[in-house]
């Protein structure tokens, strides 16, 4: 890789001008930084596929997967969660476009809300788990390690929630350096990966662990 | 004169530009939010046979993540090579959820 300074050329004709790595035969104009987050999601969605491969053997495997007593899984509340991240991913690649087109003020709106956005989602689970204005699922019956499927939900949904979390997190740490002016559009298209990526692996647990017959 | 319009040419090439990405974005949003809808109705409806849900499942979540991969990921503007990078591996746990799959279909059947 070239080690001159990045230029300011266009990303591709159907992408907003941005300051851009400079020309890689290989990875064209791809910053290590990128690269490095792009690894790092390829590992971690091997975590989730063996967590969810691991729902699918124990599943197969038991002749009741369902155990008396537990309750259905609130697919349309967790539609709704679905829609919600559908919306903050929109609302990060928005936050980018706008970062690289230099309006920083609209950048930094659509960042505050795309934090809002995941904060928002971990309530949601929240209130899925344990109750906030109706009863969660744990007073309801499912408890962790009471049977499989209740064990391989919450770890599954916990992990997750973890990666939102820590996504909440890295949005307000990257917001805080973009307002005294120390990040760059670069900078929120890396954090757009992870979050979007966050978006990318709730597609498959929605999926395999609510909507499955 | 010539400068000029030739400049104001690549300003107005590069708003069009950056109205057709939020278009795109636009377009992305609504199409994971039918399809969304479209799961939805799969899971709950009592007409659609077990095995037939499941693989449809499959497929809207597989279409759902290469939406989301291609655009709000803009995998779909990197190099040839940065795409393999990155799908060639995740190639390795959906085949092994196949093994798994036809194991389970194996023992069934016995």
């Amino acid at each position: 890789m070239s080690d001159a300074t990045p230029s300011y050329a266009s990303h591709a004709t159907a992408l907003p001008r941005i300051a851009v790595w400079p020309r890689d035969a290989q990875y064209g104009t791809a910053s290590p930084g990128k690269l490095g987050m792009w690894i790092f999601l390829v590992s971690d969605a091997f975590s989730f596929g063996g967590l969810l491969i691991a729902e699918g053997i124990l599943r197969a495997g038991s002749a009741t997967w369902i155990e008396p007593g537990e309750p259905p899984l609130g697919v349309i509340f967790t539609a709704g969660l679905t829609f919600l991240l559908i919306c903050t991913s929109f609302t990060n690649v928005l936050a980018w476009a706008a970062a690289a087109e230099g309006r920083r003020r609209a950048a930094s709106v659509l960042l505050a809300l795309t934090a809002a956005g995941g904060l928002l989602f971990l309530l949601g689970q929240y209130q899925e788990w344990f109750g906030l204005w109706a009863p969660g699922l744990v007073h309801e019956g499912l408890v962790l390690g009471r049977s499989a499927r209740a064990s391989t939900f919450y770890v599954i949904t916990g992990y997750h929630g973890l990666h939102v979390a820590v996504g909440v997190a890295y949005i307000l740490a990257v917001l805080a350096r973009f307002l005294r002016g120390t990040a760059t559009a670069r900078d929120i298209e890396i954090l757009g990966l992870y979050w979007c990526f966050v978006d990318f692996v709730w597609v498959f647990v929605f999926s395999f662990v609510y909507l499955m017959p | 004169m010539a400068d000029a319009a030739r400049a104001s040419e690549g300003v107005t090439a590069e708003r069009h530009a950056e109205a057709y990405a939020r278009r795109q974005y636009v377009a992305v949003v609504a199409t994971l939010v039918i399809l969304t809808l479209v799961e939805l109705g799969v899971a709950r409806s009592a007409g659609i046979a077990g095995p037939a849900a499941r693989s449809a499942l499959v497929l809207l979540a597989i279409a759902k993540a290469a939406l989301i991969a291609l655009f709000f990921m803009h995998l779909r503007f990197e190099t040839r090579i940065l795409k393999v990078t990155v799908l060639a591996p995740l190639l390795a746990p959906a085949v092994y959820g196949l093994v798994l799959m036809a194991d389970a279909f194996w023992r069934h059947l016995r």
